[in-house]
């Protein structure tokens, strides 16, 4: 007999998995190739701290390396580089999520918004050390900015469709735990 | 109870630090080695790619014919102009297709005069394009020929109106085409008529600018590009676009092929490409290595004269 979080928890993983597919597939789709001009969003970076902030058992890290991973593989990223940042920010932002439960959204959204600015330039700083082309500043821009408008779409979407909301602090569950 | 999971937790974040930890340093370990030994990580890549993608082009293939279906019905409103402009254009066609009929019998006549035979090296091998694989920041596409269908890193890809990209990774059943104007191709070209050599730069633009030409002023809007088959990449005189004035004021060249519906794409063979195999070769110019043991040769003959 399984227990309800737990299947509650496999549903979430097997979920995530579906999500990171549809993103990728989506992208890879030869609709009108080598015209593309505006980047998109970091999808699956953005659904994976959502989800971490409110339900850190949904995101196991070692899930989301993998789907980041395999973006970078298919996305012709250098290899590693982006998956290792990515995984930094989360590890950062699961270590809050019990503090910015009580926190209004606002707050939370800066702190994302904060963790993905980062992001960018360690990524960049470090492409740089190691000396590798890089995309220009501009679109790298257009980049963030559209990760951090898409943040609160992918929150919407995560606690309507998919049931991932911060828990009420002091919330049990149904073995009487504190979650 | 509380408490109880609490102290549970002292024990286990210590050990899932370290293991988060482990998981960064493995992640930027593979980037430091695809930095070091990039050819090989890159072959991993294709390699990934292969085993992925194909596996779901049952799918990729059928969605984006529907989204172009979707697209062309957005058109029907258009069509009776459609269709006047296309019975005009035919009546022009026709009167073209005699002129060219008349050219190629000239041609094999004079062909068959000279006893020229086409260069039997330029056959080609056509391939599907299955995704489009690029982030925002780097324009190719994969197509569904790969090892196995004996593609070369290198070669030439064309849509049968001009040069689309070059191969660069193959899988075995899959291989990617570096478009253009990705921000890494460099395509040297040739503008005819003016015979200006000139480096084609992607910069993520679908209308690539023109580098380190010459003498701009003797080259026209509308100019002929061809590829001229500097370094041995490329076989020459390829169609690669129009030149185009820029809004920026570049020369900027216009594409010939049809980077909005890339479908089928042409591999042209040629077995003359120099290949990329390991780190090393990138780094050595080979010119310099020639004129020293030419400087060398005089002085070993010197020696043994002594």
């Amino acid at each position: 007999m399984i227990d309800s979080a737990v299947r509650a928890r496999l549903a979430h993983w097997a979920l995530f998995l579906v999500l990171v597919f549809i993103v990728y597939f989506l992208r890879l789709i030869p609709a009108n190739p080598g015209t593309r001009q505006l980047p998109d969003p970091y999808w699956v970076v953005i659904f994976g701290y959502a989800w971490v902030i409110r339900r850190p058992d949904y995101v196991p890290t070692p899930l989301f390396a993998a789907a980041v991973f395999l973006g970078d593989v298919l996305f012709l990223r250098p290899l590693g580089l982006w998956s290792a940042i990515s995984i930094g920010g989360l590890e950062f932002l699961r270590a809050r999520a019990q503090f910015s439960r009580e926190l209004p959204f606002l707050f939370e959204w800066a702190m994302v918004a904060g963790v993905i600015v980062l992001m960018a330039v360690a990524n960049r700083v470090l492409l740089g050390v190691f000396i590798v082309n890089q995309p220009d500043l501009a679109s790298t821009g257009i980049q963030l900015l559209l990760s951090i408008l898409a943040y609160p779409l992918v929150v919407g979407i995560s606690a309507t469709l998919f049931g991932v909301r911060k828990v009420a602090p002091g919330a049990t569950d149904k073995m009487g735990h504190r979650i | 109870m509380a408490r109880d999971r609490h102290s549970s937790e002292d024990y286990v974040r210590p050990v899932r630090r370290i293991l988060v930890g482990l998981l960064i340093l493995v992640l930027f370990s593979v980037f430091v080695i695809w930095r070091i030994d990039s050819p090989r990580m890159e072959r991993f890549r294709a390699a990934l790619v292969d085993r992925i993608v194909p596996s779901f082009s049952w799918a990729l293939v059928p969605v984006a014919k529907v989204a172009d279906m979707a697209e062309s019905f957005q058109s029907y409103q258009r069509i009776y102009d459609q269709n006047q402009k296309l019975r005009r254009d035919l009546r022009q066609m026709q009167a073209w297709k005699e002129a060219a009929l008349r050219l190629e019998q000239e041609n094999a006549k004079l062909l068959n005069l000279n006893k020229v035979r086409l260069d039997p090296k330029l056959t080609y091998v056509t391939g599907v394009v299955l995704a489009d694989s690029g982030s925002p920041f780097r324009q190719s596409v994969l197509i569904n020929i790969g090892k196995r269908d004996g593609i070369v890193d290198g070669w030439a890809a064309t849509d049968g109106l001009g040069l689309v990209g070059r191969i660069s990774g193959v899988g075995r059943n899959s291989s990617r085409v570096i478009l253009l104007n990705d921000s890494n191709s460099r395509l040297p070209v040739t503008l005819q008529p003016s015979g200006q050599r000139a480096i084609l730069t992607g910069d993520n633009t679908s209308r690539p600018p023109l580098d380190f030409l010459e003498r701009p002023e003797l080259v026209r809007p509308g100019d002929r590009v061809v590829s001229s088959g500097d370094g041995g990449v490329f076989p020459p005189g390829l169609l690669v676009g129009h030149v185009a004035l820029g809004t920026d004021g570049r020369l900027r060249v216009r594409l010939s092929a049809d980077y909005e519906r890339l479908e089928f794409l042409r591999v042209l063979r040629n077995y003359t490409v120099g290949r990329v195999t390991d780190t090393g070769s990138l780094l050595i110019p080979l010119a310099p290595a020639n004129s020293v043991s030419a400087l060398g040769d005089p002085l070993g003959a010197d020696a043994q004269d002594d």
